[in-house]
């Protein structure tokens, strides 16, 4: 059951008003209320076109100042809809907007939980997580995600985009192929800004004390589409179309970015290792819509300051990375890192084992483990320099073998992973 | 009793809409008739209602319940004599009860006998009192009201082996309101029933009046220059009589027959009517209250009328696609309740026999804005045999006691025009007056209570409307207001019990006092007022200053 006590008297108020829903859009602002106003728009008309006869509302999570706050009813800009003789009536029911208020940023974590738990009062069946600019740009995700969720009893719904080859780079090296080789789920956008879910998982993982964890009070999405895979809630994957790149400036640091999803990951393989050593090969999710597909627009991106940084990590983090990684593989890596621009490659076989080292180390706790995220930060980076470099004239089509090879390597090497996992190690201070 | 002079007494009407078919036989013929009808009277005043509006009684093949007249100004032999009529009417008024009966101004039967000379010949003289063609290509597109049985709005007429247009079933012919002729026999007919003392008429099917190429043939500007003659003369020669409009249009067209006061006096808010029926189901004021915001104000001395059911299918041509499937699926789930775009129902069996969801339409319909209708046997929660052809499930005989024939008629049951419902639910021996007369808690005496209180206050037929608009949508909650007097009503559309919080506090230091109990509620104060209501619960509070 939802915790009324972390609810603040407004929103329950608004929730009141709301009564029981069929379906709930929750929009995760950033303060602006304009932002969140023009989301919240567009969402409405893509539920008044798509789920014409459900109980729906729209939650807005927000920090800081909110022009609106306040359950603000609305049916419609007066726009006709593709009725015929519409006379202006947009839609059979009232849609409510519910605005949640705090008085600072939220996390993600306490912005999830506060959709949960207003899910849980309103006996939504299913629910949607949808980010202000996707929202805007593509209303009918939001019922290409709840779709599944309201009408199919996927419990779990996580989005499936159209990107360029190298766009998602994050994911397509390190987050998919490292999910799915330890969970064995093929599960590709496990880190997104939108995804579905039932009341029944809504329920399972509000009533989790969990929510102070800090992987989960930045990553939440994670830990809930981990939580269905590993609870064996249905899951399912959706295309939704062309994902929109972040506005310039806009989003964390590097760092900031492998902090959160890296450091979440890490943590995940700790809060459920009994189910996902058990596990062997991987599996495909039902997906909805077209295929994954990759597209093949230029994308600008730095590549010599990244191998520089890459240099330069490799030789200033020595010392760290000693304690993380094998002499092997250490030595393999500065190895690689004397290599000029042109001839360096990284190769995936290392990739992967660094990679499971570092997730081993994080377990065993060899340096504190926020450091040890970072310490993989120039890693990365020159992990995709050679990527970029290595792939510049592959084909769309070509790069999806290529991250299926990379995907097998995961697998292939997962008996590694287990085995310095399982073995014991000496802690360094 | 006498009738009282007021010109716009029509504000102030209850109406009983009725077939007097349907009411009581009192020759044992199996069919209702004006004595019949005369003798319920009493009936009539005791509920309350103040206003008869008696559907089509005149002679006719009845190929349409009577919609369908071979002659204006008799009587059908089946339903007596003209003297049983003025009988009766007489009857009514000194009951203090006005009679409105049916006026067929579009068509006429094709057993009429304008119809039968006009189609004798080309040459006739009354050959122009209808509408003929050639060819059946004229007035391209406009639509086909009856598409259940209808395949075109001309028909071939062998005899003078040519079109005619009609646009409801093929046995109604059109008339020609292009020709001055027939508007002046049409008002013969009016003064003749006028000069009898009747006290209006529903005009059927207005919109129709004229055509012309290119339109849609409805609603145009001729015919409201009828209209507005036939208003003029009524103006002229029998004040205080009204003239009420049956034209099922969206609410902006219907202003058009309300003229500036010089059309109609009333007509019906078609559009509305549906939008209760789904409010209640979808458990959400979102229809009601944007039906009535895009309802324009209408003059002074004119008034919407208001109903629940009538003896037609509750009619879904003016909502949205959306809305009319919603409706089907939620109302009509067999496919035998449905005819061309409606749902042959009534009210009780809609409602699931849910006496909470009756009362509370009803409330709606004697709390909104407009001049209530009352659908004969409604009252006592009638239901309908959707197996009988056409609309006729909904006019079966009145149910006044639980013995033979349900008190309608001393005939053979097999004599009777329609067969009794007689069902374990509704039948005749579980729903009628007599039983319904002896419990204070029956929903016949409950109608009286909610008529006999809306009669009391000239607010609720005269007043104004404002919604309040809490959050909790469930809840639809508005002020009817008329010189000092104002009344909050407050609707709980849903199943389940509902708590809202009114802003009323530009009423603070008000008391609401509950209409029904006169029990007074806390005053009004600076913080939103609070209310909970149970299931399908609703409340109308005079709202006193002390």
């Amino acid at each position: 059951m939802a915790d009324e006590t972390f609810l603040s008297d407004d929103l329950l108020r608004q929730l009141m008003s709301v009564g029981e829903v069929d379906l709930l859009v929750g929009i995760l602002a950033h303060r602006s209320a304009n932002t969140v106003r023009r989301a919240a728009h567009y969402v409405e008309k893509s539920l008044q076109q798509n789920f014409v006869r459900q109980r729906v509302a729209i939650i807005s999570v927000d920090g800081g100042a909110v022009e609106d706050s306040g359950s603000d009813e609305h049916s419609g800009d007066g726009e006709p809809g593709n009725n015929s003789n519409s006379k202006g009536i947009t839609s059979l029911r009232t849609i409510h907007r519910v605005t949640a208020a705090f008085s600072g940023a939220p996390s993600p974590g306490l912005a999830l939980r506060t959709i949960l738990s207003a899910s849980d009062l309103l006996r939504a069946r299913a629910c949607a997580v949808v980010s202000p600019a996707t929202s805007s740009t593509s209303p009918e995700w939001v019922a290409n995600l709840l779709r599944p969720a309201f009408r199919d009893s996927f419990d779990f719904v996580a989005p499936l985009y159209s990107r360029h080859k190298f766009q998602g780079l994050l994911a397509r090296n390190l987050l998919y192929p490292m999910t799915r080789a330890l969970f064995g789920r093929r599960i590709r956008e496990l880190y997104s800004d939108e995804w579905a879910f039932s009341n029944q998982l809504g329920n399972f993982c509000l009533n989790e004390d969990m929510w102070h964890e800090e992987p989960i009070r930045s990553r939440p999405e994670a830990w809930m589409g981990i939580s269905a895979l590993t609870s064996d809630y249905r899951c399912c994957q959706v295309y939704l179309g062309e994902k929109p790149p972040p506005p310039d400036g806009a989003g964390p640091d590097l760092v900031e970015v492998l902090r959160q999803t890296v450091g979440s990951l890490f943590w995940l393989l700790e809060t459920h290792q009994p189910w996902w050593l058990e596990r062997k090969g991987s599996e495909a999710l039902p997906t909805f819509g077209p295929d994954h597909a990759v597209t093949a627009e230029p994308m600008e991106l730095n590549r010599a300051r990244m191998f520089e940084m890459f240099q330069t990590g490799v030789k200033e983090l020595e010392p760290i990375l000693e304690s993380i990684l094998s002499p092997q593989t250490l030595e393999s890596i500065q190895g690689i890192a004397t290599l000029d621009q042109h001839s360096f490659r990284f190769p995936a076989e290392l990739w992967v084992t660094m990679l499971y080292e570092f997730a081993a180390s994080y377990h065993h706790s060899v340096i504190n483990r926020d450091h040890l995220v970072q310490a993989l930060v120039p890693l990365y980076r020159g992990k995709i320099y050679s990527f970029l470099e290595e792939y510049a004239d592959t084909s769309a089509t070509e790069m999806e073998a290529v991250s299926e090879n990379l995907c097998l390597e995961f697998e292939r090497q997962k008996p590694y992973l287990m085995e310095k996992w399982k073995a014991g190690v000496e802690v360094k201070s | 009793m006498a009738l009282q002079e007021d010109n716009l007494w029509y504000k102030d009407a209850v109406i009983y809409q009725l077939h007097v078919r349907t009411f009581c036989d009192s020759n044992g013929d199996g069919i209702g008739d004006f004595v019949g009808l005369t003798q319920r009277l009493d009936y009539l005043q005791e509920l309350g209602t103040n206003t008869i509006w008696l559907l089509p009684f005149y002679p006719s093949p009845l190929r349409d319940d009577g919609y369908d007249i071979a002659d204006y100004t008799t009587v059908h032999p089946s339903y007596g004599t003209l003297d049983d009529f003025k009988a009766f009417l007489n009857a009514a008024h000194n009951r203090g009860l006005r009679v409105l009966i049916e006026m067929v101004m579009n068509h006429t039967s094709d057993q009429h006998p304008w119809f039968q000379e006009a189609r004798s010949s080309r040459d006739n003289p009354k050959r122009d009192w209808y509408v003929w063609s050639d060819t059946d290509t004229k007035y391209k597109g406009v639509r086909i009201i009856f598409i259940d049985t209808e395949l075109s709005n001309w028909t071939w007429d062998p005899v003078s082996k040519s079109y005619y247009w009609h646009r409801f079933f093929n046995h109604q012919p059109d008339l020609n309101f292009d020709n001055p002729d027939v508007f002046e026999a049409m008002w013969e007919i009016m003064r003749f029933w006028l000069d009898m003392g009747v006290d209006g008429f529903r005009l059927d099917a207005v919109p129709y009046l004229v055509e012309r190429e290119g339109t849609s043939c409805e609603n145009l500007p001729e015919t409201h220059a009828v209209i507005k003659e036939v208003r003029k003369r009524l103006d002229q020669f029998y004040p205080g009589r009204m003239l009420l409009a049956e034209a099922n249009q969206w609410p902006a067209d219907v202003r058009a027959y309300f003229g500036d006061g010089d059309e109609f006096h009333t007509a019906f808010h078609f559009p509305l009517m549906p939008r209760m029926f789904m409010a209640v189901k979808l458990e959400d004021r979102k229809p009601i209250i944007e039906i009535l915001d895009q309802t324009p104000p209408i003059p002074e001395n004119c008034q919407w009328c208001i109903f629940l059911r009538n003896h037609d299918e509750l009619t879904l041509e003016m909502v949205t696609d959306v809305e009319r499937d919603y409706m089907y699926d939620e109302y009509a789930t067999d496919k035998t309740m449905r005819i061309n775009l409606g749902i042959r129902r009534r009210l009780a069996p809609m409602m699931e026999n849910d006496r909470r969801r009756i009362e509370l339409l009803n409330g709606l319909l004697m709390s909104m804005p407009g001049t209530p209708i009352v659908y004969y046997g409604d009252e006592i929660g009638m239901g309908d045999n959707i197996y009988l052809g056409d609309r006729n499930g909904v006019r079966t005989p009145m149910q006044w006691n639980g013995g033979t024939n349900a008190g309608f008629s001393f005939a053979d049951p097999e004599r009777l025009y329609s067969p009794l419902i007689s069902n374990s639910v509704y039948g005749y021996q579980v729903v009628n007056v007599d039983s319904q007369r002896r419990f204070s808690h029956s929903l016949l005496s409950w109608m009286k209570a909610l008529i006999k209180t809306r009669n009391s206050y000239r607010v609720f037929s005269r007043g104004t409307m404002e919604f309040l608009r809490p959050s909790n949508h469930r809840v639809l909650a508005y002020i009817r207001e008329l010189g000092n007097e104002k009344i909050l009503v407050v609707n709980n559309l849903s199943s389940s019990a509902q708590a809202v919080e009114l802003d009323v506090q530009r009423y603070k230091g008000y008391i609401p006092i509950e209409m029904f109990g006169r029990n007074l509620f806390p005053r009004f104060g600076d913080l939103p007022y609070l209310l909970t209501l149970g299931p399908y619960q609703f409340y109308w509070f005079r709202l006193r200053r002390i």
